[in-house]
Protein backbone atom coordinates (compact mmCIF):
# COMPACT_ATOMS: atom_id res chain seq x y z
CA UNK A 1 0.00 0.00 0.00
CA UNK A 2 2.77 2.67 1.01
CA UNK A 3 3.93 1.97 -3.31
CA UNK A 4 0.61 2.95 -3.87
CA UNK A 5 0.89 5.65 -1.58
CA UNK A 6 4.00 7.67 -2.88
CA UNK A 7 2.48 6.67 -6.57
CA UNK A 8 -0.55 8.74 -5.49
CA UNK A 9 1.27 11.47 -4.43
CA UNK A 10 3.18 11.77 -7.24
CA UNK A 11 0.38 11.87 -9.60
CA UNK A 12 1.58 8.94 -11.72
CA UNK A 13 -2.22 6.87 -10.81
CA UNK A 14 -5.23 7.57 -12.97
CA UNK A 15 -8.43 8.42 -11.45
CA UNK A 16 -9.54 4.60 -11.20
CA UNK A 17 -5.99 3.49 -10.04
CA UNK A 18 -6.06 6.45 -7.13
CA UNK A 19 -9.54 5.30 -6.30
CA UNK A 20 -7.76 2.15 -4.48
CA UNK A 21 -4.78 4.47 -2.01
CA UNK A 22 -7.56 7.21 -1.37
CA UNK A 23 -10.22 4.88 0.60
CA UNK A 24 -6.97 3.44 2.60
CA UNK A 25 -6.05 6.40 3.77
CA UNK A 26 -9.34 6.70 5.32
CA UNK A 27 -9.36 3.84 7.09
CA UNK A 28 -5.71 2.48 7.07
CA UNK A 29 -3.68 3.78 9.97
CA UNK A 30 -0.06 2.68 8.56
CA UNK A 31 -1.21 4.02 4.99
CA UNK A 32 -2.14 6.98 6.27
CA UNK A 33 1.28 7.55 8.48
CA UNK A 34 3.06 6.89 5.28
CA UNK A 35 1.81 10.03 3.44
CA UNK A 36 2.16 12.33 6.22
CA UNK A 37 5.36 11.34 6.10
CA UNK A 38 5.87 11.33 2.77
CA UNK A 39 4.85 14.55 3.01
CA UNK A 40 7.17 15.86 5.61
CA UNK A 41 10.10 14.60 3.76
CA UNK A 42 8.73 16.20 0.46
CA UNK A 43 8.42 19.45 2.57
CA UNK A 44 11.85 19.11 4.05
CA UNK A 45 13.20 18.40 0.75
CA UNK A 46 11.60 21.84 -0.94
CA UNK A 47 12.86 23.93 2.33
CA UNK A 48 8.74 24.67 2.84
CA UNK A 49 7.77 25.80 6.57
CA UNK A 50 6.66 23.21 9.11
CA UNK A 51 2.73 23.18 9.88
CA UNK A 52 2.03 24.51 13.92
CA UNK A 53 1.43 21.47 16.15
CA UNK A 54 -2.27 20.29 15.93
CA UNK A 55 -2.41 21.95 12.55
CA UNK A 56 -4.48 18.89 10.81
CA UNK A 57 -7.35 18.59 13.61
CA UNK A 58 -7.61 22.32 13.84
CA UNK A 59 -7.89 22.63 9.98
CA UNK A 60 -10.63 19.80 10.10
CA UNK A 61 -12.80 21.21 12.80
CA UNK A 62 -12.70 24.29 11.15
CA UNK A 63 -13.75 22.71 7.78
CA UNK A 64 -16.77 20.90 9.50
CA UNK A 65 -18.26 24.88 10.47
CA UNK A 66 -18.07 25.57 7.16
CA UNK A 67 -21.36 25.43 5.26
CA UNK A 68 -21.92 22.55 2.23
CA UNK A 69 -22.54 23.91 -1.10
CA UNK A 70 -24.90 21.84 -3.11
CA UNK A 71 -23.95 21.15 -6.61
CA UNK A 72 -25.19 17.94 -8.09
CA UNK A 73 -23.93 16.89 -11.06
CA UNK A 74 -21.25 18.78 -12.20
CA UNK A 75 -18.34 17.98 -10.82
CA UNK A 76 -16.88 15.54 -13.42
CA UNK A 77 -17.26 18.19 -16.11
CA UNK A 78 -15.90 20.68 -14.36
CA UNK A 79 -12.72 18.60 -13.66
CA UNK A 80 -12.82 17.77 -16.98
CA UNK A 81 -12.69 21.06 -18.51
CA UNK A 82 -10.08 23.05 -15.94
CA UNK A 83 -7.57 20.33 -17.24
CA UNK A 84 -8.27 20.96 -20.58
CA UNK A 85 -7.79 24.73 -19.50
CA UNK A 86 -4.89 24.23 -17.84
CA UNK A 87 -2.95 22.12 -20.72
CA UNK A 88 -4.04 24.76 -23.22
CA UNK A 89 -2.51 27.57 -21.04
CA UNK A 90 0.81 25.50 -20.26
CA UNK A 91 1.44 25.36 -24.47
CA UNK A 92 0.53 29.40 -23.86
CA UNK A 93 -1.50 29.03 -27.56
CA UNK A 94 -1.32 32.61 -28.61
CA UNK A 95 -4.07 34.80 -30.04
CA UNK A 96 -6.37 32.04 -30.63
CA UNK A 97 -9.37 33.53 -32.31
CA UNK A 98 -12.13 31.99 -34.73
CA UNK A 99 -11.81 31.98 -38.46
CA UNK A 100 -13.66 29.78 -41.09
CA UNK A 101 -11.64 26.83 -42.70
CA UNK A 102 -10.47 28.59 -46.14
CA UNK A 103 -7.59 25.15 -47.56
CA UNK A 104 -10.32 24.44 -50.55
CA UNK A 105 -12.20 27.75 -51.25
CA UNK A 106 -10.18 30.67 -50.51
CA UNK A 107 -12.35 33.86 -50.46
CA UNK A 108 -9.78 36.51 -50.98
CA UNK A 109 -9.29 39.22 -48.86
CA UNK A 110 -12.28 38.30 -46.73
CA UNK A 111 -10.56 36.38 -43.80
CA UNK A 112 -10.71 38.06 -40.44
CA UNK A 113 -7.75 39.70 -39.07
CA UNK A 114 -6.46 37.19 -36.87
CA UNK A 115 -2.82 35.79 -36.47
CA UNK A 116 -1.53 33.04 -34.48
CA UNK A 117 1.96 32.86 -34.11
CA UNK A 118 4.13 29.56 -32.77
CA UNK A 119 4.62 29.15 -28.83
CA UNK A 120 8.18 30.41 -27.89
CA UNK A 121 11.04 27.64 -27.94
CA UNK A 122 12.42 25.86 -25.96
CA UNK A 123 9.76 24.16 -23.57
CA UNK A 124 12.22 21.29 -21.70
CA UNK A 125 11.38 17.71 -23.29
CA UNK A 126 10.23 16.44 -20.42
CA UNK A 127 7.89 18.87 -19.81
CA UNK A 128 6.28 18.00 -23.12
CA UNK A 129 2.59 16.84 -21.96
CA UNK A 130 1.69 13.53 -22.66
CA UNK A 131 -1.69 12.67 -24.49
CA UNK A 132 -3.62 9.59 -25.39
CA UNK A 133 -3.03 9.35 -29.22
CA UNK A 134 -6.49 11.38 -30.72
CA UNK A 135 -9.13 9.13 -32.10
CA UNK A 136 -8.64 9.34 -35.11
CA UNK A 137 -4.73 8.56 -34.95
CA UNK A 138 -5.06 5.26 -37.15
CA UNK A 139 -6.78 8.12 -40.28
CA UNK A 140 -3.90 9.91 -39.70
CA UNK A 141 -1.20 7.16 -40.04
CA UNK A 142 -3.07 5.38 -42.85
CA UNK A 143 -3.04 8.84 -44.66
CA UNK A 144 0.65 9.23 -43.78
CA UNK A 145 2.53 6.31 -43.83
CA UNK A 146 1.99 6.50 -48.04
CA UNK A 147 4.69 9.27 -47.96
CA UNK A 148 6.86 7.58 -46.11
CA UNK A 149 10.26 6.75 -48.24
CA UNK A 150 10.84 3.64 -46.07
CA UNK A 151 8.31 2.07 -48.13
CA UNK A 152 10.65 1.64 -51.03
CA UNK A 153 12.77 -0.14 -48.49
CA UNK A 154 10.60 -2.31 -46.82
CA UNK A 155 7.38 -2.97 -48.63
CA UNK A 156 4.12 -1.98 -46.52
CA UNK A 157 5.44 -3.34 -43.53
CA UNK A 158 5.80 0.12 -41.70
CA UNK A 159 1.52 -0.45 -41.71
CA UNK A 160 1.76 -2.82 -38.85
CA UNK A 161 1.54 0.53 -37.37
CA UNK A 162 -1.48 2.04 -38.61
CA UNK A 163 -3.26 -0.51 -36.76
CA UNK A 164 -1.00 -1.47 -33.82
CA UNK A 165 -3.36 -0.08 -31.27
CA UNK A 166 -6.41 -1.78 -31.82
CA UNK A 167 -7.71 0.59 -28.31
CA UNK A 168 -7.60 3.49 -30.65
CA UNK A 169 -9.41 2.44 -33.12
CA UNK A 170 -12.50 1.15 -30.67
CA UNK A 171 -12.70 4.09 -29.07
CA UNK A 172 -13.38 6.19 -32.15
CA UNK A 173 -16.62 4.42 -32.93
CA UNK B 1 53.93 21.14 -33.72
CA UNK B 2 53.31 17.72 -34.57
CA UNK B 3 51.75 16.43 -31.87
CA UNK B 4 48.90 19.08 -31.52
CA UNK B 5 48.05 18.29 -35.32
CA UNK B 6 47.83 14.81 -34.56
CA UNK B 7 45.86 15.46 -31.29
CA UNK B 8 43.32 17.64 -33.06
CA UNK B 9 42.79 14.30 -35.96
CA UNK B 10 42.16 12.28 -33.25
CA UNK B 11 39.37 14.59 -31.52
CA UNK B 12 37.64 14.84 -35.35
CA UNK B 13 37.92 11.12 -35.67
CA UNK B 14 36.27 11.09 -32.54
CA UNK B 15 33.15 13.29 -33.31
CA UNK B 16 33.26 12.61 -37.22
CA UNK B 17 30.98 9.78 -38.42
CA UNK B 18 31.83 7.29 -40.73
CA UNK B 19 31.66 8.87 -44.23
CA UNK B 20 29.54 7.81 -46.95
CA UNK B 21 30.62 5.53 -48.96
CA UNK B 22 29.29 5.11 -52.84
CA UNK B 23 29.32 1.11 -51.97
CA UNK B 24 26.57 1.69 -49.09
CA UNK B 25 24.47 3.94 -51.23
CA UNK B 26 24.56 1.62 -54.03
CA UNK B 27 23.04 -1.18 -51.81
CA UNK B 28 20.24 1.39 -50.54
CA UNK B 29 19.29 1.45 -54.67
CA UNK B 30 19.29 -2.47 -54.63
CA UNK B 31 17.38 -2.86 -51.37
CA UNK B 32 14.66 -0.85 -52.66
CA UNK B 33 15.13 -2.85 -56.61
CA UNK B 34 14.58 -5.94 -54.45
CA UNK B 35 11.50 -4.28 -52.91
CA UNK B 36 9.98 -3.45 -56.22
CA UNK B 37 10.87 -6.30 -57.83
CA UNK B 38 10.95 -9.89 -55.66
CA UNK B 39 7.66 -11.54 -54.81
CA UNK B 40 8.17 -13.09 -51.39
CA UNK B 41 5.89 -14.33 -48.42
CA UNK B 42 7.30 -14.25 -45.08
CA UNK B 43 6.27 -13.84 -41.29
CA UNK B 44 8.04 -10.65 -39.38
CA UNK B 45 8.05 -9.33 -35.84
CA UNK B 46 7.68 -5.82 -34.91
CA UNK B 47 9.37 -4.46 -31.99
CA UNK B 48 8.67 -1.38 -30.28
CA UNK B 49 9.45 -0.86 -26.68
CA UNK B 50 8.58 -3.94 -24.65
CA UNK B 51 5.93 -5.11 -27.14
CA UNK B 52 5.98 -7.41 -30.03
CA UNK B 53 3.85 -8.31 -32.69
CA UNK B 54 4.02 -11.02 -35.58
CA UNK B 55 2.51 -10.41 -39.24
CA UNK B 56 2.36 -12.13 -41.93
CA UNK B 57 3.82 -10.52 -44.52
CA UNK B 58 2.91 -11.51 -48.98
CA UNK B 59 3.85 -9.70 -51.89
CA UNK B 60 3.39 -10.85 -55.44
CA UNK B 61 4.72 -8.75 -58.65
CA UNK B 62 3.77 -10.11 -61.85
CA UNK B 63 2.29 -9.01 -65.48
CA UNK B 64 -0.72 -8.01 -64.16
CA UNK B 65 0.69 -5.93 -61.41
CA UNK B 66 1.80 -6.01 -58.22
CA UNK B 67 -0.05 -6.58 -54.70
CA UNK B 68 0.89 -7.05 -50.85
CA UNK B 69 -0.44 -8.49 -48.21
CA UNK B 70 -0.17 -8.02 -44.59
CA UNK B 71 -2.00 -9.40 -41.72
CA UNK B 72 -1.48 -9.50 -38.15
CA UNK B 73 -1.30 -12.79 -36.34
CA UNK B 74 -1.31 -11.25 -32.54
CA UNK B 75 -4.05 -9.46 -31.08
CA UNK B 76 -6.70 -8.39 -32.77
CA UNK B 77 -6.81 -9.24 -36.28
CA UNK B 78 -6.62 -6.99 -38.97
CA UNK B 79 -5.10 -6.76 -42.67
CA UNK B 80 -3.77 -4.41 -44.81
CA UNK B 81 -3.90 -4.74 -48.81
CA UNK B 82 -1.99 -2.71 -51.31
CA UNK B 83 -2.53 -2.71 -54.73
CA UNK B 84 -0.98 0.05 -57.08
CA UNK B 85 -3.79 2.18 -56.61
CA UNK B 86 -5.03 2.19 -52.99
CA UNK B 87 -4.05 1.39 -49.53
CA UNK B 88 -6.97 -1.16 -48.03
CA UNK B 89 -7.03 -1.47 -44.05
CA UNK B 90 -9.27 -4.03 -42.97
CA UNK B 91 -10.78 -4.11 -39.56
CA UNK B 92 -13.15 -7.12 -38.95
CA UNK B 93 -13.77 -6.34 -35.30
CA UNK B 94 -15.73 -2.63 -36.54
CA UNK B 95 -16.57 -4.18 -39.93
CA UNK B 96 -14.84 -1.24 -41.73
CA UNK B 97 -12.32 -0.65 -44.54
CA UNK B 98 -10.38 2.23 -44.79
CA UNK B 99 -8.89 3.38 -48.21
CA UNK B 100 -6.26 5.04 -49.12
CA UNK B 101 -5.99 6.01 -52.73
CA UNK B 102 -2.97 6.52 -54.25
CA UNK B 103 -3.84 9.07 -56.99
CA UNK B 104 -1.39 10.23 -59.62
CA UNK B 105 1.68 9.15 -57.52
CA UNK B 106 3.77 5.68 -57.68
CA UNK B 107 2.38 3.23 -54.99
CA UNK B 108 5.92 2.96 -53.53
CA UNK B 109 8.45 5.95 -54.44
CA UNK B 110 11.93 4.23 -55.54
CA UNK B 111 15.20 5.06 -54.18
CA UNK B 112 15.90 7.40 -57.29
CA UNK B 113 18.92 9.00 -57.40
CA UNK B 114 18.07 12.59 -56.66
CA UNK B 115 16.39 10.44 -53.53
CA UNK B 116 19.64 9.40 -52.56
CA UNK B 117 21.46 12.57 -52.95
CA UNK B 118 18.95 13.86 -50.12
CA UNK B 119 19.77 10.92 -47.98
CA UNK B 120 23.27 11.55 -48.11
CA UNK B 121 22.84 14.95 -47.18
CA UNK B 122 21.24 14.35 -44.11
CA UNK B 123 22.85 10.91 -43.21
CA UNK B 124 26.18 9.00 -42.77
CA UNK B 125 25.82 5.76 -44.84
CA UNK B 126 28.07 3.07 -44.23
CA UNK B 127 27.89 -1.10 -44.93
CA UNK B 128 28.82 -2.64 -41.59
CA UNK B 129 29.52 -6.37 -41.07
CA UNK B 130 28.10 -9.26 -42.68
CA UNK B 131 25.48 -11.45 -40.21
CA UNK B 132 23.41 -14.30 -40.66
CA UNK B 133 19.27 -13.59 -40.53
CA UNK B 134 16.33 -15.89 -40.76
CA UNK B 135 18.47 -18.21 -42.60
CA UNK B 136 19.87 -15.54 -45.21
CA UNK B 137 23.50 -13.86 -45.39
CA UNK B 138 22.90 -10.35 -44.71
CA UNK B 139 24.74 -6.97 -45.44
CA UNK B 140 24.35 -4.44 -42.71
CA UNK B 141 23.90 -0.96 -43.79
CA UNK B 142 23.55 1.84 -40.91
CA UNK B 143 22.31 5.40 -41.65
CA UNK B 144 23.73 7.78 -39.35
CA UNK B 145 21.41 11.20 -38.96
CA UNK B 146 23.96 14.04 -39.35
CA UNK B 147 21.83 15.78 -36.37
CA UNK B 148 19.69 15.25 -33.47
CA UNK B 149 16.56 15.97 -35.92
CA UNK B 150 16.22 12.40 -36.72
CA UNK B 151 16.80 9.13 -35.97
CA UNK B 152 19.53 6.53 -37.20
CA UNK B 153 18.68 3.29 -39.23
CA UNK B 154 20.58 0.18 -39.24
CA UNK B 155 19.40 -1.89 -42.16
CA UNK B 156 20.18 -5.83 -43.13
CA UNK B 157 19.75 -6.97 -46.96
CA UNK B 158 20.11 -10.37 -48.12
CA UNK B 159 23.52 -10.33 -50.28
CA UNK B 160 22.32 -12.31 -53.40
CA UNK B 161 18.43 -10.85 -53.83
CA UNK B 162 18.85 -7.10 -51.40
CA UNK B 163 15.75 -8.16 -49.68
CA UNK B 164 15.80 -6.51 -46.40
CA UNK B 165 15.33 -9.09 -43.94
CA UNK B 166 15.89 -6.71 -40.74
CA UNK B 167 15.59 -2.57 -39.96
CA UNK B 168 16.10 -0.68 -36.82
CA UNK B 169 15.51 2.31 -35.80
CA UNK B 170 17.66 4.19 -33.08
CA UNK B 171 17.98 7.23 -31.42
CA UNK B 172 20.64 9.95 -30.72
CA UNK B 173 21.72 7.87 -27.88
CA UNK B 174 21.65 4.82 -29.75
CA UNK B 175 18.85 2.84 -28.13
CA UNK B 176 16.44 0.61 -30.43
CA UNK B 177 13.37 2.61 -31.06
CA UNK B 178 11.53 0.12 -32.33
CA UNK B 179 12.97 -3.35 -35.18
CA UNK B 180 11.25 -5.09 -37.87
CA UNK B 181 13.12 -8.63 -38.18
CA UNK B 182 11.80 -11.53 -40.50
CA UNK B 183 11.70 -14.55 -39.07
CA UNK B 184 10.77 -16.68 -41.95
CA UNK B 185 11.04 -15.51 -45.52
CA UNK B 186 10.58 -17.34 -48.76
CA UNK B 187 11.48 -15.51 -51.85
CA UNK B 188 9.55 -16.44 -54.96
CA UNK B 189 6.78 -19.38 -55.33
CA UNK B 190 3.55 -16.85 -54.45
CA UNK B 191 0.10 -17.84 -55.38
CA UNK B 192 -2.29 -14.47 -56.85
CA UNK B 193 -5.06 -16.29 -54.75
CA UNK B 194 -2.85 -16.32 -51.09
CA UNK B 195 -2.96 -12.30 -51.76
CA UNK B 196 -7.23 -12.13 -51.46
CA UNK B 197 -8.37 -10.21 -48.05
CA UNK B 198 -9.86 -12.95 -46.05
CA UNK B 199 -12.61 -10.61 -45.50
CA UNK B 200 -15.32 -10.35 -48.14
CA UNK B 201 -16.23 -7.68 -46.01
CA UNK B 202 -19.62 -6.96 -48.16
CA UNK B 203 -21.76 -4.86 -46.05
CA UNK B 204 -18.72 -3.23 -44.20
CA UNK B 205 -18.66 0.25 -43.72
CA UNK B 206 -16.27 1.82 -45.79
CA UNK B 207 -14.19 4.52 -45.14
CA UNK B 208 -12.91 6.41 -48.37
CA UNK B 209 -10.35 9.33 -48.37
CA UNK B 210 -11.02 11.76 -51.41
CA UNK B 211 -7.41 13.36 -52.25
CA UNK B 212 -7.61 16.64 -53.51
CA UNK B 213 -4.83 18.97 -54.15
CA UNK B 214 -4.36 21.99 -52.14
CA UNK B 215 -2.61 24.95 -51.36
CA UNK B 216 -2.70 25.81 -47.65
CA UNK B 217 -0.35 28.05 -48.16
CA UNK B 218 -3.03 30.24 -49.96
CA UNK B 219 -5.83 30.33 -47.46
CA UNK B 220 -2.40 31.61 -44.75
CA UNK B 221 -1.02 28.86 -43.73
CA UNK B 222 2.79 28.05 -43.44
CA UNK B 223 5.31 26.05 -41.38
CA UNK B 224 8.33 28.99 -41.14
CA UNK B 225 11.45 28.75 -39.26
CA UNK B 226 10.68 25.78 -37.61
CA UNK B 227 11.28 22.95 -40.04
CA UNK B 228 14.10 20.72 -38.64
CA UNK B 229 16.79 21.16 -41.42
CA UNK B 230 17.12 19.11 -44.45
CA UNK B 231 13.58 18.33 -44.45
CA UNK B 232 11.22 19.71 -47.50
CA UNK B 233 7.88 19.56 -48.68
CA UNK B 234 7.04 16.91 -50.85
CA UNK B 235 3.15 17.09 -51.53
CA UNK B 236 0.16 19.07 -50.13
CA UNK B 237 -3.19 17.58 -50.31
CA UNK B 238 -6.65 17.98 -49.13
CA UNK B 239 -9.12 15.14 -48.13
CA UNK B 240 -11.10 13.96 -45.97
CA UNK B 241 -10.91 11.45 -43.41
CA UNK B 242 -13.68 8.51 -42.51
CA UNK B 243 -16.62 11.02 -41.95
CA UNK B 244 -14.74 13.76 -40.61
CA UNK B 245 -15.05 17.41 -41.95
CA UNK B 246 -12.12 17.83 -44.62
CA UNK B 247 -8.04 18.81 -44.13
CA UNK B 248 -5.51 19.64 -44.89
CA UNK B 249 -1.95 17.90 -45.08
CA UNK B 250 1.34 18.47 -46.05
CA UNK B 251 3.80 16.19 -46.32
CA UNK B 252 7.54 16.75 -45.67
CA UNK B 253 11.05 14.39 -46.15
CA UNK B 254 14.14 14.52 -45.26
CA UNK B 255 14.82 11.73 -47.95
CA UNK B 256 14.21 8.67 -45.65
CA UNK B 257 11.60 10.00 -42.90
CA UNK B 258 8.59 11.98 -43.29
CA UNK B 259 6.54 14.45 -41.27
CA UNK B 260 2.47 14.71 -42.21
CA UNK B 261 1.01 18.24 -40.50
CA UNK B 262 -2.77 17.77 -40.32
CA UNK B 263 -4.65 21.30 -40.48
CA UNK B 264 -8.71 20.97 -40.06
CA UNK B 265 -11.35 23.46 -38.17
CA UNK B 266 -11.75 22.55 -34.51
CA UNK B 267 -15.99 23.60 -34.99
CA UNK B 268 -17.87 20.33 -34.68
CA UNK B 269 -15.56 18.22 -33.03
CA UNK B 270 -16.59 15.83 -30.50
CA UNK B 271 -13.08 14.88 -29.65
CA UNK B 272 -11.61 17.60 -26.66
CA UNK B 273 -8.24 18.82 -28.51
CA UNK B 274 -5.50 17.45 -26.08
CA UNK B 275 -2.14 19.45 -26.79
CA UNK B 276 0.60 17.39 -26.32
CA UNK B 277 2.64 14.39 -27.62
CA UNK B 278 1.78 10.60 -28.43
CA UNK B 279 4.05 7.86 -29.36
CA UNK B 280 3.73 4.65 -31.10
CA UNK B 281 7.21 3.33 -31.62
CA UNK B 282 9.25 5.87 -33.78
CA UNK B 283 6.04 7.35 -34.96
CA UNK B 284 5.07 10.66 -32.63
CA UNK B 285 1.99 12.52 -32.97
CA UNK B 286 1.94 16.52 -31.43
CA UNK B 287 -1.42 18.24 -31.33
CA UNK B 288 -2.07 21.90 -30.25
CA UNK B 289 -4.40 24.26 -31.42
CA UNK B 290 -3.97 26.65 -33.84
CA UNK B 291 -6.35 29.72 -34.61
CA UNK B 292 -9.27 27.57 -33.79
CA UNK B 293 -8.05 24.80 -35.79
CA UNK B 294 -6.74 21.56 -34.30
CA UNK B 295 -2.90 20.99 -35.94
CA UNK B 296 -1.68 17.54 -36.02
CA UNK B 297 1.74 16.34 -36.74
CA UNK B 298 2.42 12.82 -37.75
CA UNK B 299 6.05 11.75 -37.93
CA UNK B 300 8.49 9.07 -38.56
CA UNK B 301 11.34 11.41 -36.24
CA UNK B 302 12.22 12.01 -32.72
CA UNK B 303 9.47 13.67 -30.58
CA UNK B 304 11.50 16.70 -30.97
CA UNK B 305 11.33 17.26 -34.51
CA UNK B 306 7.65 16.73 -34.67
CA UNK B 307 6.60 19.00 -31.64
CA UNK B 308 9.29 21.46 -32.73
CA UNK B 309 7.30 21.43 -36.64
CA UNK B 310 3.48 21.48 -35.17
CA UNK B 311 5.12 24.89 -33.05
CA UNK B 312 6.08 26.40 -36.27
CA UNK B 313 2.53 25.76 -37.75
CA UNK B 314 1.15 29.70 -38.02
CA UNK B 315 -1.74 31.40 -39.54
CA UNK B 316 -2.25 34.81 -41.30
CA UNK B 317 -4.59 35.54 -42.92
CA UNK B 318 -3.56 37.05 -46.49
CA UNK B 319 -3.81 40.71 -46.93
Amino acid sequence: MKSKVSALMDGELDEHEASVPLAALERDREAFEAWRTYHLISDALQDAGALSQGFTQRFAARLAQEPTVLAPGRQAVRRERATWLALSAAASLAAVSLVAWLAFAPPPGSAPAAIAVAPEEPVAERDVARVPPPQTANDYLLAHQGYSPRLSLQGVAPYVRTVSDPQVERKAR
Amino acid sequence: MRPLVGALLLACAATVQAETTPEALGWLSKISQATEKLSYTGTFVYQQGESTETSRITRLVDASGDVEKLEALDGTPREIVRTSDAVRCYLPETRTVKVDRRSGRRSFPAMLPEQLDKVAQNYSVALGAIKRIAGYECQEVVLTPKDDQRYGYKLWADTKTGMLLKARTFDDKGRMVEQFTFTMLTIGNVPRESLKSRYAAQDWRIEDTSVVPANLAESGWSVRGGLPPGFLKVDEVGRRLGDAKPLGQIVYSDGLAAVSVFIEPSEGRTEPVRTGLSSMGAIHIYTREVANHVVTVVGEAPAASVRRIANAVEYRPRQ
